[in-house]
């Protein structure tokens, strides 16, 4: 199994995971907040974001999971940071850590929603999670990638090298 | 005093952050908050020496009873004057000092971050406030200390100064605290009103001294601070000579007047007093390079400084304070000079150095700093040092106040002695060496490198020819410490006093030894202090042992890992379950609610069995895969969704995962350990496998209290706003769990990345080094299996 078959795409396959990309992370996002009155949650909806990219990365190869916009690590840090935060809240009005809070909020045309502190913490596990699948997926494959590289002997595109010098001086 | 402190902080903050962009301006800008302090200290100084100290406490956990506690009295006031003083001085200096080459952002940033730790460490009250201030200074002396990144001697020497004064750290906690205990009180204020005795109070005394020896630099901890020379010169006329060295005196100073008369601590000041005295005189005598001589000059007048300030009568605590103010004012002085002499001429060797007195005023600044170290009339020099004679010959410190008298007097005698060789050896044009300098070609300071060094010195004359005043100025500082030590006074001329006898000899004596070992000391290079080497054998010894054990410990067998945790695991499961009485009645379990659960349980077994006896990876990985989706549904029947969703998607995860990182390696497993043949193997596995499911079986009969689930399921719509109270639990009720397990997560997925990258850039070296292929190298990685 070493000696890797040639990639063989599938077009067809590909268009579909990448036009589907937004509606499955927006039912991570869904699965995430459902979580408070259904099964569901942060834990969830972050996986679900992890096995997207998986799907982009069994689809488009190497580069659908290079590309990302973000760095995985920020991720990881933006979610801690929202959690902690939503913790630390209360504390500025006299509660204590991590104390939930309640709104009823009127909204136009849906009426009445509920709000409740916690979901913005279990939004914090989502983005956090969701960095650490990613993080680990684009570390694994940055490494594979190169292993097949110097595998077959190929120089790589020229800018590869220095790319990935970029990442762990970064990381 | 708190608005002051974040002043320095924001200051620094700035020059940190800013780096290249605040380059220019880093130490105009970090003088800043030097001036403030020191004008608004000015200001205030009437109100304080009356003896109102100023207070500031801010909560910071209050829960605990933890706040941050500042008091500014009399003696907080002289440190903070000096902190600010000497600081802004510094910081002009190095603005002439630093070429724009040098990392000058950095290095005001830290001076920055030093100053406001140590004005907090002056002005703290609560004891623990004083530790974190303590630390603090600590840490930014190893970053000042380290300063030079590249040279290995600078980053050993940072390393030895932030060990030993780290370590003293933390003796002083655990003596502070020992003594918060025995005194009920969490403030030093509190500590001295209270005067605890008996019981740990010695042991706890001896734990500080030991924290504030090492600080100071005190004998036998001295080492450390000939090492700090490595730092720029500013940095060590500021931190190491004349404020941070000082802050195991302030904590001295301060519990003296009220623990000195239990029976350990006057004979450790002494020793450790009188050690540092000698041994840093007569090392001082043998270094070439002029830093290296100030600053085992420097250990010899703290010890000094500590015995006065510790043998805690009212007399020798004065006399204690005013020799404090002197020596920062010419050792500072000294620092500076000798930076600027090595500015000008390119060395700090005494036997290159020529040509100083070219260099006009400075070479001035040398001698009257000099002649106050020195202790010559008319300087302040002189007249502390009178001053702390007067107080050994007064007694009230019982035997030991007699030995420190005549440790004093002989190390006066070595003190002129050294002095005598420093300035005649940098302002002498008699140079041995044969790569001298040629006087002709000197580096002309600026005026921002002469000035700061000639202030302090002419402040030392100044201060000395205005006895009278100043001592009159320095008793209500030191009122401050002991109440009755408002008397003191301090007199350029009292009469044929015995003190002026003994002055006298010591000037004497002192300019004979230099005169007669001049030509002996003017060559010889310093020898190794025999304290270093005793620490750097013992540092080495502490690293061997941990290579020997981690060795040990860590063989690199995966299998060996394995058993080891699993068979722990197995024997704290099976000690749980026997010393358990109540066992469980095998009957009562179900043995499944429903045929579907049965046939997902039939079917999990069976995967776990394929992943026992698969030969290839793949096969394994893809097995264990099946074995967590059935696990999944006979979540989902017992009515488990969330559960069922979670196990579902990281089962999918891990898979994809794996394959990633089974790519890397071989197909097929590797064959087993030579001594763990099968049996083994099978026992280990037996014996795991019984005792888990044993343990699990019990733990569900074991409950001896309610079950919180209904309490759970009641509050969790009233009070969490949801109706799901799985996700609850896990945001809300256990919120404190989840935020623990993601940090954990967040950790772990930080640590694989950099495991990735780690291997990767070693495969890319050894690729690099032999053109290994890669996969030569991929396929050595079996041997972990072994």
């Amino acid at each position: 199994m070493n000696a890797r078959p040639t990639v063989t795409r599938s077009t067809i396959l590909s268009l579909t995971v990448s036009g589907l990309t937004p509606v499955l992370v927006l039912v991570a996002v869904f699965v995430t907040f459902r979580g408070h009155n259904a099964p569901g949650g942060g834990f969830a909806g972050g996986l679900i974001v992890g096995i997207v990219l998986v799907l982009r990365y069994l689809t488009d190869g190497t580069d659908a999971v290079r590309r990302l916009p973000v760095d995985p690590i920020v991720v990881i840090g933006v979610g801690l940071l929202l959690a902690v935060a939503t913790g630390a809240v209360p504390l500025l009005f006299g509660s204590s850590f991590l104390e939930s809070a309640i709104w009823k909020v009127d909204v136009p045309l849906i009426g009445s929603v509920k709000v409740v502190s916690s979901a913005v913490f279990d939004l914090g596990v989502f983005v956090l999670v969701s960095g650490v699948v990613a993080a680990i997926l684009v570390a694994l494959v940055e490494a594979d990638d190169e292993a097949r590289r110097g595998e077959t002997g190929e120089p790589g595109d020229p800018g590869a090298p220095g790319d990935a010098d970029r990442t762990e001086v970064d990381r | 005093m708190l608005i002051l402190l974040l002043a320095y902080a924001a200051a620094a903050a700035v020059c940190l952050a800013g780096h290249r962009r605040v380059d220019r301006s880093a130490f105009p800008l970090s003088t800043l908050p030097h001036v403030a302090t020191f004008a608004w200290l000015a200001a205030v100084a009437p109100g304080v020496l009356d003896g109102t100290p100023l207070v500031a406490s801010i909560g910071w956990v209050p829960e605990l009873g933890l706040s941050v506690d500042l008091r500014l009295d009399g003696f907080g006031l002289l440190m903070g004057l000096l902190v600010s003083g000497i600081g802004a001085l510094v910081t002009t200096y190095s603005s002439g000092y630093f070429g724009p080459s040098a990392d000058r952002a950095r290095i005001a940033g830290l001076l920055g971050v030093f100053a406001a730790a140590m004005l907090g460490l002056v002005w703290a009250d609560g004891l623990l406030t004083l530790f974190v201030f303590w630390e603090l200074t600590s840490v930014a002396s190893f970053l000042l200390i380290g300063t030079d990144d590249r040279s290995t001697t600078a980053r050993a020497a940072a390393l030895r100064a932030l060990l030993v004064t780290g370590a003293g750290g933390l003796s002083l906690l655990a003596g502070l605290v020992l003594l918060g205990i025995a005194g009920g009180t969490s403030t030093i204020s509190g500590l001295i009103a209270a005067d605890p005795t008996g019981g740990v109070v010695p042991v706890a005394l001896v734990l500080v001294l030991v924290g504030t020896a090492t600080k100071s630099a005190q004998f036998p901890f001295q080492f450390w601070l000939p090492g700090a020379m490595a730092a720029p010169t500013p940095v060590s006329a500021y931190l190491h000579s004349a404020t941070m060295v000082k802050a195991g005196i302030v904590v001295v100073a301060r519990l003296a007047p009220t623990f000195a008369d239990v029976g350990v601590w006057r004979p450790v000041i002494v020793v450790c007093g009188l050690g540092s005295v000698l041994l840093g005189g007569i090392r001082s005598m043998r270094q070439q390079d002029a830093k290296l001589a100030l600053a085992h000059g420097t250990v010899s007048q703290l010890g000094l400084i500590m015995i006065l300030v510790g043998l805690g009568t009212p007399a020798t605590t004065f006399a204690g304070v005013a020799v404090l103010l002197a020596h920062a004012l010419f050792k500072a002085s000294w620092f500076l000079s000798v930076g600027v002499v090595d500015h000008a001429t390119g060395t700090r060797d005494l036997r290159r150095v020529r040509g100083v007195r070219r260099l006009g005023v400075v070479a001035t600044a040398i001698v009257l700093a000099a002649a106050s170290m020195a202790a010559i009339p008319p300087t302040l020099g002189f007249v502390t040092k009178e001053g702390a004679l007067e107080a050994f010959i007064e007694g009230g410190a019982g035997w030991t106040g007699t030995v420190a008298l005549v440790g004093v007097v002989l190390g006066s005698v070595l003190t002129v002695a050294y002095t005598l060789r420093l300035a005649v050896g940098l302002l002498g044009d008699h140079s041995v060496g044969e790569d001298a300098v040629d006087p002709d070609h000197l580096h002309r300071p600026g005026a921002t490198l002469v000035a700061p060094p000639v202030l302090l010195a002419a402040l030392g004359l100044v201060l000395g020819l205005a006895a009278g005043p100043t001592g009159a100025w320095l008793a209500r500082v030191a009122t401050s410490l002991d109440p009755a030590s408002g008397e003191g006074a301090l007199y350029l001329w009292h009469g044929l006093t015995p003190a002026l006898g003994l002055s006298a000899v010591a000037l004497t004596v002192g300019t004979a030894l230099w005169w007669t070992t001049r030509s002996a000391t003017a060559t010889a290079d310093a020898p190794r202090s025999s304290f270093t080497v005793a620490y750097d054998r013992g540092y080495e010894g502490v690293l061997s042992a941990a290579r020997r054990i981690t060795g040990v410990t860590q063989s690199g067998s995966l299998p060996l890992y394995l058993g080891i945790v699993l068979l722990t695991v197995a024997g704290a499961a099976a000690a749980a379950i026997v010393t358990n009485r109540s066992w469980f009645d095998l009957s009562a379990v179900p043995v499944a609610n429903s045929g579907l659960e049965l046939v997902a349980c039939v079917a999990t077994a069976l995967g776990a069995g394929a992943v026992v006896v698969a030969r290839q990876r793949f096969g394994a990985a893809l097995a264990l895969g099946g074995c967590g989706y059935l696990l999944a549904v006979v979540f989902l029947l017992q009515g488990a969704p969330d559960l069922a969703i979670t196990q579902f998607l990281v089962e999918t995860v891990t898979i994809a995962v794996f394959l990633l990182v089974l790519a890397r390696l071989p197909q097929r497993f590797s064959s087993a350990p030579d001594w763990a043949p099968l049996g083994v193997r099978l026992a280990v596995s037996a014996v795991v496998g019984l005792t888990v499911a044993g343990f699990a079986l019990q733990a569900s009969t074991a409950r001896t209290e309610p079950s919180v689930a209904r309490d759970y399921v009641e509050r969790s719509e009233p009070e969490a706003g949801g109706r799901n109270v799985v996700n609850v639990i896990i945001v809300d009720f256990r919120g404190f769990d989840t935020l623990g397990e993601i940090t954990v997560l967040a950790l772990a997925g930080g640590g694989v990345v950099n495991l990735v990258a780690a291997a990767r850039r070693e495969q890319r070296r050894k690729h690099l080094l032999d053109g290994t292929d890669v996969e030569d190298l991929s396929g050595r990685a079996p041997e972990v299996w072994r």
